[in-house]
């Protein structure tokens, strides 16, 4: 094997199955973060329109992604 | 389908839907019917499976050994795959932990995809197996010409299954499928 090829495997490999699961893993995360994020913004008292506008999607899209999940526990006054 | 269940059947489903709520993974497994049913160390299914050598703490642990993904939530296959990309899962897993606390990504179970035409909370909804498991009890319990269901129907129908990761955890903890159906029908008939 060459030091070119040696280094495609390593890094960024041609092989779709490999970078096809690449792409599943950081969705996988992806969703995990925003779920992190988004309940911590809302713990800080953040609307659904401003964390919609600071994810470039829209409010009914934001809230319809993460109004269903039960209300974060934090210092934000109900 | 549950008008026949006495009390106690009722409690361990019951039971095994907040299992399934608390662990958040939505669907009823036959882990939960099972883990329900050693619950109840008073009731039939329970005294027979402690009678066996079942430990609750035991199973419980192996079925999270089965169901567990890590600290990310995400599995090894997921972090191999981050590897590959030059993400190193554990320092974002770090980072996060650092901020919000142990846990927090793993968590941060995103809602599954919603189809459309299901209901939005549709809390104990049951897998496929545990379905099954609950309808075996049924005829477990009309093949021991018994007018209702017990736990101990409900274990029969665990057992009869017998390959969803209920059935798997016991085997692994080292009891035999056969053996319990026997020790169940045992207690049964010294019961009557």
């Amino acid at each position: 094997m060459s030091q070119a090829t040696e280094l495609a495997a390593a890094a960024g490999s041609t092989d779709p199955r490999v970078g096809l699961r690449a792409v599943l893993a950081l969705r996988r995360l992806l969703e995990r973060l925003e779920v992190v994020q988004v309940d911590n913004a809302r713990r800080q008292g953040w609307s659904w329109q401003e964390i919609a506008d600071a994810l470039e999607v829209s409010r009914q899209a934001v809230h319809k992604k993460h109004a269903g999940r039960p209300a974060v526990p934090g210092n934000r006054e109900a | 389908m549950f008008e026949r269940f006495t009390d106690r059947a009722r409690v361990v489903v019951h039971r095994a839907i907040e299992e399934a709520r608390v662990e958040g993974r939505r669907p009823v497994g036959t882990e939960h019917l099972l883990l329900a049913l050693l619950a109840d160390g008073d009731a039939l299914a329970g005294r027979v499976l402690a009678d066996a050598g079942a430990v609750n703490a035991d199973l419980r642990a192996r079925i999270a050994r089965h169901t567990r993904s890590g600290v990310s939530g995400l599995g090894e296959a997921d972090a191999a795959a981050l590897r590959e990309i030059g993400i190193d899962l554990t320092a974002i897993v770090a980072r996060i932990e650092e901020s919000f606390g142990p846990d927090a990504l793993r968590e941060a179970a995103p809602a599954p995809r919603r189809r459309w035409g299901l209901r939005r909370h549709d809390g104990g909804r049951f897998s496929p197996r545990a379905k099954k498991v609950l309808e075996l009890s049924l005829r477990e319990a009309l093949r021991l010409r018994h007018r209702h269901i017990g736990t101990e129907h409900i274990l029969l129908g665990l057992l009869r299954e017998g390959s969803g990761l209920g059935a798997l955890v016991l085997t692994e903890a080292g009891l035999h499928l056969d053996d319990l159906r026997r020790r169940v029908e045992t207690a049964v008939r010294a019961a009557a």
